[in-house]
């Protein structure tokens, strides 16, 4: 298959010759994934993938038209474009749309690209994945779980306006479940491990870290349901985070008054320790430099010291207000979601987690989260429930795990009471779209739980 | 295509393989979106590729878009690699035996979406629009067309031969409406983009968008004025396109064998429903019958035959609130010693298939709307799906609607906001006292389940009739 940046260009020059419609854009994503499946310790699911999609917007005036195709045939890329501007000359327009982006300066200069997580091979994945499953064994776990997956994605966005980028990143992810079984009881443990290396991958941390947490799970307990303090592992603050993003970060969504940032602008919406951001261009982060229009992507400082800042804009949604810009966060377009901030960090703090154990009375460790929901969006409640380890802490100690907890939480009010920010910060896939976040532990005071389950 | 699906089963066929099987998919999509009078997307889409999978020591798959002869014999040597490092932590794989077919079907249709002129539906969906625009608190007007033409071939080194045409449709509308303090949404004919079928296009035309447009964004409107949802316990009856969602998250996703087995442990979670409960859980009540049903006519999780080549059939997997069956691979099957159910399917051609729902439906009960609503001396009738949250082993959920009818004294009194309800599956379902009957039950579909790694999105059905609950904790959270 063919799939250069070189190849790219070729498609997208033939087909601005062949365009009719006063703008196109050609947006090429080519993605080859590899994953590895593991369940009670076997390997079950094991896929390689490899597609292309070409996507043609084509425009006149304001009216836009998009069509798509996976092949790469001359026919295929020339009907797929007469049907975009077919489509579009069915419009009547959009006002707000004020023509493709015109090209900008890339300030951010970074390719996230590792040859050797590119080159992993099936066999190097069912050998780590066998050295897991043996550890867990020696450890007295017969039950693990999880998936290595390694990832090359492909970005080529071009248009009749000059644009023309095309970038590619390398991801790796690994996640293990261990499951404890014990005088039929169940501890339930979990770890995961993100980065564009997969040398970077330390799977042994992985697995003991799960198996630990799965073997310190067992016999729990339930508690009653109120406020608590808790202290959040990164991965359960990036489900929040998550969730703050699509319900709050958007500009599309403070503009349609669905967002909990309207009308709070310059006003101090949660703790003042709370910095979050989207920058593709910090360390911690991977993805691609520009977003799918092929806008270079700025730092957007969402939460500055508390204080509801800015959101992140797409060029339709800039053009519908006065001297604003893209600030490069474009979903592949037309998006109902779009724009989205991908590349989201939360500032990093001075505790350890340890301390932050140490520091409580009377509290609740959280590993992750399962299932979140938004209750409501624009108040910014957020419901779901604890996953794989939850410990109560007593007198600055874990003193036993729990039955997982559903909370029920206006987001705004949990961090405004943050207490304590770790010093540490973990990077975690968002799961759908290439998206990262990167995040720390969280001490928050006055947790609000609803509910409970049976394991 | 034909030639293509003979040539790769005739390559599989030529390895020394346990098991294989091609299958190989063209896919076409259509996507209207209109908001606030103007067009926010109109896009087309097409993609054919296949998808390859072998035992070979262990499980195999790969996938590709290159369609030609040495793309094809290079994706199963991609394929075998890849059984062959499975095989380093694999048990031996037993496939349960089944019927072995070669055969057709089309999806029975009137009128072929694609054929409709991209003008009339734009017109049609601008009307819509127009019939919403009736309040300024209304900040956002939305609604949409959807179908889906896909045309799928599947080969397997068993002698499977199997061709499908599907034709899926369907759309909806809905508001966002605000006066500054509160915001809140309202959809017809549910939320996230409506309702759709296995049919044509006058699947569409039925449901009757424009006639609906007024009345559901004046009860947007009404929804900013409306009282919260009390907190308590109280009895509540579920609508169809809620009921439908309940049925999805907590007998669908349990039932699937594979959850049950743990092969989604890292990821969408287990399942409460294990093995060892098979015909000895009680699940509900005697009133709780729910079936697996590819068969059913229009649902958006209706076929001829799976991603393994098995015949769609009916599967009972609650029967007089007993839980007595799984939706199953044959993988799975083999494994637990249940019946095949006929499940297994991919998202598109480039996934791996994997036990999905198909129709799974609530059977009516003997009740009618009216007279269950009649029958209730308090209680809340939950409308519109807005929140849903459900733990990994599928028991603690959490739904929230778009909105709920008071009732009290057996009539509708009040509406109200935000309301939500909680509970254990199997209580809940024990509580369940009325089941509408045929002339309310309605085969709802739901386009965007997901499941797997790497992610699927599934497209499934879900029949039900309103239906009561009794004593149900309902208004959760701090408002």
């Amino acid at each position: 298959m063919v799939g250069s940046e070189q190849d790219f260009e070729r498609i997208s020059e033939k087909l601005e010759k062949e365009a009719r419609a006063d703008e196109i854009e050609v947006r090429i994503i080519k993605n080859d994934t590899a994953l590895t499946r593991y369940a009670n310790s076997q390997i079950h699911q094991n896929v390689g993938q490899e597609d292309v999609d070409v996507s043609i917007r084509a425009v006149f005036d304001n009216k836009t038209g998009a069509a798509s195709t996976n092949s790469l045939e001359l026919d295929s890329l020339k009907r797929c474009l007469s049907k975009a501007e077919k489509i579009a000359k069915y419009q009547e327009g959009d006002p707000d749309f004020k023509g493709l982006p015109e090209t900008k300066e890339q300030k951010i200069v970074k390719e996230n690209y590792v040859k050797d997580t590119a080159k992993f091979t099936p066999d190097q994945r069912a050998q780590k994945v066998k050295e897991i499953i043996e550890m867990a064994s020696n450890e007295g776990i017969d039950r693990v779980y999880g998936a290595f997956q390694t990832q090359v994605q492909n970005l080529f966005v071009a248009n009749s306006n000059g644009v023309k980028k095309f970038s590619r990143f390398t991801s790796a992810n690994l996640t293990t479940t261990a499951i404890a079984d014990w005088d039929n009881d169940q501890g339930f443990g979990w770890s995961e491990m993100c980065s564009s290396n997969v040398r970077d991958i330390d799977h042994m941390q992985v697995g003991k870290t799960a198996v630990e947490k799965g073997l310190n799970n067992l016999n729990t307990k339930k508690i009653d349901l109120g406020e608590y303090d808790v202290v959040l592992e990164p991965l359960a603050v990036q489900s929040i985070l998550m969730y703050m993003d699509m319900m709050g970060f958007s500009a599309k969504k403070v503009q349609e008054e669905r967002s909990f940032m309207k009308g709070k602008f310059g006003e101090q919406i949660m703790d003042e320790q709370v910095n979050i951001y989207d920058d593709v261009s910090d360390p911690d982060m991977i993805g691609y430099p520009f977003d799918y229009e092929g806008v270079p992507k700025e730092k957007v400082e969402i939460i500055k010291d508390g204080v509801a800042n800015e959101v992140v804009y797409d060029s339709y949604t800039a053009g519908r207000e006065e001297d604003k810009e893209s600030t490069g966060h474009a979903l592949p377009m037309p998006s109902p979601m779009s724009p989205l901030a991908m590349n989201l960090l939360m500032d990093t703090g001075e505790y350890s987690q340890e301390e932050m154990i140490e520091e409580t009375d009377k509290g609740i460790l959280v590993t992750r989260f399962n299932y979140c929901r938004p209750v409501h969006p624009v108040k910014g409640i957020l419901t779901g429930l604890t996953r794989d380890g939850t410990w109560l802490i007593e007198d600055g100690e874990i003193k036993h795990p729990l039955k997982n907890l559903r909370f029920t939480q206006n987001l705004l009010e949990a961090f405004n009471n943050i207490e304590g920010i770790g010093k540490e910060r973990k990077l975690f896939p968002m799961g759908f779209y290439p998206a990262y976040f990167a995040a720390p532990a969280l001490k928050i005071n006055d947790f609000n739980f609803t509910g409970t389950t049976e394991f | 295509m034909r030639d293509l699906v003979e040539f790769g089963i005739d390559e599989l066929e030529k390895k020394d393989i346990q098991y294989g099987d091609f299958r190989l998919s063209e896919i076409d999509m259509e996507v209207i979106n209109v908001k606030n009078g103007t067009v926010e997307a109109i896009k087309s889409s097409e993609s054919k590729g296949y998808g390859i999978r072998v035992i070979d020591g262990g499980w195999g798959f790969a996938s590709s878009a290159d369609l030609t002869e040495q793309g094809i014999k290079n994706t199963i040597k991609r394929a075998r690699k890849i059984a062959r490092a499975s095989s380093k932590a694999s048990e031996p794989i037993e496939l349960k035996e089944v019927e072995i077919h070669q055969d057709s079907y089309t999806t029975p249709y009137k009128k072929d979406p694609f054929e409709i002129d991209l003008e009339e539906k734009l017109e049609y969906l601008l009307d819509v629009d127009e019939g919403m625009d009736i309040d300024e608190k209304i900040k956002v007007r939305k609604c949409n067309f959807n179908a889906w033409k896909t045309k799928k071939f599947f080969a397997s080194t068993e002698g499977a031969r199997i061709e499908q045409d599907l034709i899926k449709t369907g759309g909806g509308l809905s508001v966002n409406v605000s006066d500054g303090e509160d915001t809140q949404t309202r959809s017809y004919p549910n939320s996230f983009g409506g309702d759709y079928n296995s049919r044509g296009y006058e699947f569409f035309e039925n449901l009757e968008l424009l006639e609906h447009a007024e009345e559901t964004a004046q009860e947007g409107v009404n929804l900013l004025d409306a009282e919260q949802c009390p907190e308590g316990e109280m009895d509540i009856i579920l609508n169809t396109n809620q009921l439908a969602l309940q049925v999805h998250e907590s007998c669908g996703h349990p039932t699937e064998l594979d959850r049950a087995l743990g092969t989604e442990a890292s990821y969408a979670g287990t399942s409460f429903m294990t093995p060892d409960k098979l015909n000895d859980l009680r699940y509900g009540s005697d009133l709780v019958n729910l079936v697996s049903d590819p068969t059913a006519v229009g649902g958006l999780g209706t076929f001829g035959y799976d991603d393994e080549g098995v015949k769609a059939k009916k599967v009972e997997l609650i029967k007089d609130g007993m839980f007595v069956g799984y939706q199953a691979s044959r993988e799975g099957a083999a494994k637990v010693g249940t019946e095949v159910s006929g499940s297994m399917r991919a998202d598109g051609w480039k996934n791996l298939p994997l036990v999905r729902m198909t129709n799974i439906n609530l059977e009516p009960g003997d009740w009618s709307k009216k007279e269950i609503i009649e029958e209730t001396d308090k209680g809340i009738i939950f409308d519109g799906i807005k929140s849903w949250s459900i733990d990994d082993k599928r028991l603690n959920f959490q739904f929230g609607t778009e909105a709920g009818y008071l009732v009290e004294d057996g009539e509708i009194t009040d509406l109200i906001k935000n309301p939500t309800y909680t509970g254990i599956t199997y209580e809940f379902w024990r509580n369940c006292d009325a089941i509408a009957g045929k002339e309310d039950w309605i085969l709802h579909g739901v386009p965007n389940c997901g499941k797997g790694e790497p992610p699927q999105t599934m497209q499934v059905g879900h029949g039900c009739a309103p239906s009561r609950f009794r004593d149900i904790r309902v208004g959760v959270g701090k408002w």
